[in-house]
């Protein structure tokens, strides 16, 4: 799928992480040519937050800078198979996103609204009509939290997010980048105000530019090049169950009551909900956790009952005060880029935010559909709010 | 079904599970079948002639009883409707209903089997280089797939929930395995005094015991006897230990952090806290690789002897026994011993083990013992009717061969260490060569390991090893005991290989993986072991690993030709065992807030809806009707929702003064003021009002949703900081009522003595007095815009309360009003609701709040964030609106500027008094001027609607303070 | 059902019935530069390691206390009353 190299001591980029944001950069580095690229990992190829992400696509996002952003990364999304020439399995199957509360009815109508005016399909829907999508959705109306109505996002879908970063690595492969698993950065080198590269534990490998791509580690990195940054690190929790027959092909989310839903193709349900109520690096699960999902899981599809958990697990995820992510270079630090801040919804975002940052650092120059996401937001109260849609999509 | 096949079990013996006395009768695929009492579904299904029990995943495969344990998936079933139940492990109950999954039309002749023909056309990683050009291929080829997945199917309705319980434990020691290892070690706990809690999976204790028919000479204290004998002993022993809890039948699937097992026994679900805690999990036995190694006939050893002597079964009439170790002759001495022709035992090991007594018994019984053979091919299609063995060299098949009919091949590919739990806990593991197998090295604190779980083999060691364990674990030391056995038994490597084309070795059972799909992965670039599980799915089925972990880590080193320790392990997650979600979820429900009036509302037909987790009337009819009223008469409205906390001491009013962009300080008291929480950057918190008791007590309200996020504020800010404030949390101390409108006064004169006079209690003021003949806390505030009053009574009078002031009310047509009206009359007053007209980066500055802050304060929480948005001077601006048209936007419709969205609707409504539509739009600073024309899109329409800065209703506040 | 945290007041108790504050900052003065409050409004160590940290007893006594928690592996190492001199 990829090569394996010997490590050199300097490359024109390195990339700090090789999951599926740091894959994509360098893939699309070098499709402009970019191609003397070493991407590092503590771990496997795809083996952290990547590996753990539950993979769920859609652009329904609230604000006038998330939305365009998330609806050119779907765009790429719908053909990175035939780009990558891998088959990512998109299963563009739609989502709900389910309101049992006035507020939260608000909040969906609030996210349908922008997006049907920045060119995203969503639309609000009612108890019958999400029946009809999704017949086992508890809809009985004599209940606490009764299902009020839905956003429907019908191009959202679910990607097999190991074909995802396996596809970019071996893209990023064949145009000349090196990928490096279990090359852990332990430094980053500066000079005055210049990152000049990075410290391993096989040796320093010198670099023009360093970009970080290291989701829920984007503190410690960043700090080695001391830039301090607003993310603290939470864990995100998830599991799946026996396989089962098919019965409900689209994604299914509360966020009134914290879940979400969907069956893959090989029949397991996939059940994750928002990140824990306190931080840790730790990947330890809960069974608090297990517990609240299922019983929540249980709330919104009675069915669900007997069905049984097979495997549970935990990413950690850098969390931002705005629910938005962080790109782009760092006032006074030259030659270093962040991708990070990329909270639950990283997965989504990783083709347009590859795409984006390789762009910068080919040319210089920041795109402008990333340019609201840029670390200066928050010393100068430009914050990206994407808070309210969090509230159901803290979710995914 | 025929015949319960009754004779063709075996005679009575100490071991047997089973009850003669208590036959029982359920359902298979709508046949009758007999049992026994401790009988499984699966014990009496084989003993009425079901051979195969499944279909495999992927190739429709006939699959049958292997593990006999619970741990592979070859006997999913769908029992009382429920899916992917391990019949083998679940008791045969009277008039339980089994059906097959995952075959059609039965599971002898399943039409998808024809998909194990086109297992060629799907190597490992089939659908990544497949089905995605042109791109609409996998939109149809997608649903195809899907229908083919997924095992059992989910019951469309679904049964009562209220059969799951939850139950919480607290032990000094829990131990887990009722082995002999795990019995000794809650023995040993229990002698020193200690609550031990001691958890199985099994029916019974005893572990493997339960069914050894070996016997022992005297080990670690316990008199010579049969394995079986040494096992009643020991939980005879135990049970009657008065310090020990035995959970039985009852699945630990998960260790959590802080020493909390996660457990599941039957419908009830057990958390289970304990200071340390003793693994003595035991050792899952392995299968062997070679070709068809999955047809049913297929045995682990343990099952077959689990089938002999639990079930009294004689699992079959000819069997070859492969053996890599000792624990093969003992299965083929049973099976002889049980009737069972034993064709040939052939052993991996180069040399006829002569010390071993089963051995040589086997040999005096005629049975041929092959040395350095392995299988290398079963024969059969829907069932094992022979077997091919071939010579071993260096652990590898040669071309020499001989075949042996049978219908029961019975394996015994020695032992793994069951580690998971272990593993979950933070436990190091290494190989161990001489054993061949990973076993703990390094132990967490508080966590204890005994028994076949550290590789250790042989009673002897169980036992003494559980004892030590047991002991140090009720010390409570620190310092985990833990050894590593320091004799292992002579075993080659595990994995026979033999790839011949067109074979089929399973490696994976639950997902059709075959050694051939895993070498070509590898050889694909998947050289590490996560990857490679990833891309192949090997071991991400239902038995999670445990019945094919240790072959692909074999397969593995010999592939890449590295040592095992290399090769790593994929990650041991909880749970052990799938644990159904509705046991997790017990009989929990979402809880309902309701306030002290709620009956009155529920009677007078109130429309109730959610706010936070409080149930608040949404109206009572018409809204607009109650909003007349409130303007032209009286309405009551139950406020009780409304956050209430007492902040008192003698720093109180500078403490608020931080708190507050306003200040309380200089408010006299008897006076209240209304107030805006910011954090420290300057966003809206929360808003509510502030009332001065007394010198050093004030009532403040919080809205409804965030009354502890308030308090946890206020609490945070005195702690450590040494000011003399207590903050107590009141809500639901008070009944609290709203009574607003012109005629309110006259309406609440008649159950008070306080003075309501407009000279002697104005706007803005408090009192404490009576009302209808109780305590009451009198605030006149005007939220609703009306003269009015907020009435705060101990909450067992609410009801009283509301019922005299509609009485009192009744002459001047009182009304109720419900959220909708109160949220109509304040938006035509402009006041604002958090949340609704502000977000995470709204600040008073531009919400039209600015006068609430005061920076003339030297400190105050948000200050600098406020002094800095001030400087920069707002971006967004929220603002009335009037509709053009009389078309009423929804709250979240966007404000648009030539179709882009540059704000939006924040609230809108049809205004009853005006007839107006109406609301507040946060829009662009630039727009926020008076009369400016705005626009809003309302389903497809940009509509146009003009900026109004002042409230549509009683801009100068005349009524409200009338 | 995390990880236990000792309450000074309550004892030992599970995780989940706190609510955590976050790790300790130190609030600037009045009129210290913007650099320093926009670090304290948003910037955060976010340590890997020990981290002095918020949290509250929100299902206990309701009081806020400072533990030191590896965040790697959860393990509590003190806990105290904030403003009293740790252990």
């Amino acid at each position: 799928m990829w090569r394996q190299h010997p490590l050199r001591d300097s490359y024109d980029v390195v990339i700090v992480g090789a999951g599926v944001h740091g894959l994509s950069t360098a893939y699309y580095l070098a499709k402009q040519g970019v191609t003397d690229v070493a991407v590092l990992d503590k771990g496997y190829v795809g083996g952290g937050a990547s590996a753990r992400s539950t993979a769920i696509v859609r652009a329904n996002y609230l604000t006038v800078e998330g939305i365009p952003f998330f609806r050119e990364s779907l765009k790429l999304y719908e053909s990175l198979a035939l780009e990558l020439d891998f088959n990512i399995m998109f299963n563009q199957t739609g989502r709900l996103d389910v309101g049992h509360a006035e507020s939260t009815v608000y909040a969906l109508r609030q996210r349908v609204e922008l997006n049907k005016l920045l060119g995203v399909d969503s639309r609000l829907v009612g108890p019958e009509e999400i029946k009809e999508l999704v017949p086992v959705i508890d809809l009985r109306q004599d209940k606490h939290l009764p299902v009020m109505a839905a956003l429907y996002h019908p191009p959202a879908g679910t990607v097999r997010h190991d074909a995802v970063v396996w596809g970019y690595a071996r893209g990023a492969d064949g145009l000349g980048v090196e990928i490096h698993p279990f090359t852990g950065v332990t430094g980053v080198l500066r000079a005055g105000d210049r990152v000049t590269g990075v410290e391993t534990a096989k040796g320093p490998v010198r670099a023009g530019t360093v970009v970080s791509a290291t989701a829920g580690w984007s503190s410690i990195i960043s700090g080695m090049a001391g830039v301090e940054l607003p993310i603290v690190t939470y864990p995100l929790q998830a599991f799946v169950t026996e396989p089962l027959k098919p019965f409900m092909d689209k994604v299914i989310s509360s966020g009134n009551l914290h879940v979400y839903i969907y069956q893959t193709d090989r029949g397991e349900l996939v059940i994750g909900g928002p990140v824990d109520h306190y931080p840790t690096y730790s990947h330890r699960s809960t069974l608090n956790m297990l517990e609240e999902l299922a019983r929540f899981a249980v709330e919104l599809v009675p069915s669900l009952r007997d069905v049984k958990v097979m495997r549970q697990w935990t990413g950690i995820c850098d969390m931002t005060p705005d629910y938005a992510p962080i790109m782009g270079e760092v006032d006074g630090v030259r030659g270093f880029v962040l991708n990070a801040g990329w909270g639950t919804w990283g997965f989504k975002a990783a083709p347009i935010a590859g795409k984006s940052i390789a762009a910068l650092v080919a040319t210089g120059k920041t795109p402008d559909l990333i340019e609201p996401f840029g670390l200066f937001r928050f010393a100068e109260d430009r914050l990206v709010n994407e808070r309210a849609a969090a509230i159901a999509a803290a979710l995914h | 079904m025929a015949a319960g096949d009754c004779e063709a079990r075996l005679g009575p013996h100490p071991t047997q599970a089973i009850d003669r006395s208590k036959p029982i009768a359920f359902r298979f695929e709508g046949e009758p079948v007999q049992a026994f009492e401790g009988d499984t579904i699966a014990s009496a299904l084989y003993a009425a002639g079901v051979r195969i029990f499944s279909r495999s995943f992927k190739y429709h495969r006939p699959r049958g009883l292997t593990c006999v344990a619970g741990r592979c998936s070859n006997c999913l079933m769908t029992v009382d409707g429920v899916p992917n139940v391990r019949v083998c492990a679940a008791p045969a109950t009277d008039g339980v209903v089994v059906s097959r999954q995952n075959a059609w039309p039965s599971l002898e002749r399943d039409l998808l089997s024809v998909l194990d023909r086109f297992g060629w056309a799907m190597p490992v990683g089939f659908y990544y280089k497949s089905l995605y050009r042109p791109r609409l291929l996998w939109k149809i080829a997608s649903p195809i797939i899907r229908r083919v997945a997924g095992i059992g199917a989910v019951a469309a309705e679904a049964p009562s929930v209220a059969r799951y319980t939850h139950r919480n434990l607290h032990a000094e020691v829990a131990v887990v395995g009722g082995g002999a290892a795990g019995m000794s070690a809650a023995l040993a706990a229990s002698d020193a005094g200690v609550r031990v809690v001691l958890i199985d999976d099994e029916p019974a204790l005893g572990g493997s015991l339960r069914y050894d028919l070996r016997s022992y000479p005297e080990a670690a204290g316990q008199p010579a006897a049969h394995g079986y004998e040494t096992a009643n002993d020991l939980a005879g022993a135990v049970q009657s230990s008065p310090n020990v809890e035995v959970l039985t039948g009852a699945t630990a699937f998960g260790l959590y952090e802080g020493n909390l097992l996660g457990i599941r026994r039957g419908s009830e679900f057990v958390k289970l806290r304990a200071k340390s805690i003793v693994a003595a999990t035991g050792a899952y036995e392995q299968p062997l690789l070679y070709d068809r190694n999955d047809l049913p006939g297929t045995f682990l050893s343990s099952g077959l002897r689990r089938l002999m002597h639990l079930h009294r079964l004689r699992p079959g009439g000819a069997a070859l026994v492969a053996a890599t170790n000792d624990e093969g002759y003992h299965a083929a001495l049973d099976l002889v011993n049980s009737g069972v022709q034993v064709v040939a035992l052939v052993d991996s090991r180069p040399r006829f083990p002569h010390d071993l007594d089963a051995a040589k018994e086997l040999q005096t019984r005629g049975v041929l013992v092959l040395p350095s053979h392995g299988v290398v091919r079963a024969e059969g299609t829907k069932r094992v009717a022979g077997a091919a063995v071939s010579r071993l060299t260096e652990g590898r098949p040669t071309t020499e061969e001989r075949e042996f009919d049978c219908d029961l091949i019975c394996l015994s590919g020695g032992f793994t260490p069951a580690g998971a739990l272990l593993a979950q806990a933070g436990a190091a593991f290494g190989f161990n060569a001489a054993l061949g197998e990973s076993v703990p090295v390094k132990l967490p604190p508080g966590v204890f390991a005994a028994g076949s779980v550290t590789g250790a083999s042989g009673l002897d060691d169980a036992l003494r090893q559980g004892r030590e364990a047991g002991a140090a674990a009720a010390e409570g030391g620190a310092l985990s005991f833990f050894r590593p056995p320091e004799t292992a038994p002579a075993r080659v490597d595990a994995a026979p290989l033999a790839e011949a084309p067109g074979s089929r070795g399973f490696v994976c059972l639950c997902e059709d993986i075959t050694s051939k799909d895993v070498v070509t992965a590898i050889r694909e670039g998947f050289t590490d072991i996560q990857t490679l599980k990833r891309y192949s799915t090997v071991t991400m089925g239902p038995c999670q690993g445990k019945m094919c972990h240790r072959a692909l880590v074999s397969l593995c080193a010999l592939e890449m030709r590295q040592p095992p320790d290399a090769v790593g392990a994929t990650t041991q997650r909880p749970p052990l065992q799938p644990v159904p979600l509705g046991a997790l979820a017990g009989a929990a429900y979402l809880p309902i807030k309701r306030t002290p009036m709620d009956r009155r509302h529920r009677a007078a037909g109130a429309r109730m809806v959610d706010v936070g987790p409080w149930q608040r009337p949404h109206s009572y009819g018409s809204p607009r009707d109650e909003c007349l009223a409130v303007r032209n008469r009286v309405g009551i409205i139950d406020v009780s929702t409304l956050g209430k906390l007492d902040v008192a001491g003698a720093d109180a009013p500078a403490f608020l003064d931080r708190m507050y962009t306003h200040k309380f300080s200089t408010l006299r008291p008897g006076r209240t003021r209304y107030g805006i929480l910011c954090t420290d950057s300057g966003s809206i918190l929360d808003d509510g009002t502030v009332t001065r008791l007394r010198e050093d007590r004030y009532f403040v309200t919080t809205s409804t949703t965030n009354v502890d996020t308030v308090e946890d504020w206020f609490r945070w800010w005195l702690a450590g900081a040494r000011w003399r404030v207590y903050v107590t949390n009141v809500t639901s101390a008070y009944a609290s009522i709203n009574v607003a409108g012109p005629r309110a006064r006259e309406t609440l004169a008649k159950l008070t003595d306080v003075d309501i006079s407009r000279r002697a209690f104005k706007y803005m003021r408090s009192a404490e007095g009576n009302v209808a003949g109780v305590p009451c806390l009198f605030l006149r505030v005007g939220f609703v815009g009306e003269t009015g009053w907020e009435l705060h009574v101990p909450a067992q009078y609410g009801e009283h309360v509301w019922d005299a002031l509609l009485e009192a009310g009744e002459e001047f047509g009182i009304a109720k009003f419900g959220v909708e009206a109160q949220r109509i009359l304040r938006l035509e007053k402009k006041h604002i609701i958090p949340g609704q007209d502000t977000d995470l980066v709204s600040n008073p500055l531009d919400s039209g709040s600015a006068w609430t802050v005061r920076f003339d304060k030297e400190d105050f929480i948000g200050r600098e964030g406020l002094a800095a948005a001030r400087e920069r001077g707002a971006r967004e601006l929220l603002v009335g609106f009037v509709m053009q048209e009389r078309v009423v936007p929804s709250d979240g419709n966007a404000v648009t500027v030539g179709g882009f969205p540059v704000g939006r609707v924040t609230s809108a409504r049809l205004s009853p008094t005006t007839g107006q539509a109406f609301g507040l739009a946060r829009v662009p600073a630039e727009l926020a001027q008076e009369g400016q024309e705005i626009h809003i899109h309302v389903e497809g329409r940009d509509l146009p609607a003009a900026v109004r800065l002042e409230p549509l209703y009683d801009p100068k506040g005349e009524r409200l303070r009338a | 059902m995390g990880f236990l945290l000792k309450c000074p007041n309550c004892g030992e108790r599970t995780v989940y019935e706190y609510r955590s504050g976050g790790e300790e900052t130190d609030r600037p003065q009045p009129g210290d530069p913007a650099q320093d409050w926009t670090r304290y409004f948003y910037l955060r160590r976010n340590a890997a390691g020990d981290q002095r940290e918020w949290w509250y007893h929100a299902l206990g006594c309701r009081r806020w206390l400072i533990a030191v928690r590896d965040t790697v592996t959860n393990q509590v190492k003190e806990t105290y009353w904030p403003g009293e001199a740790q252990a």
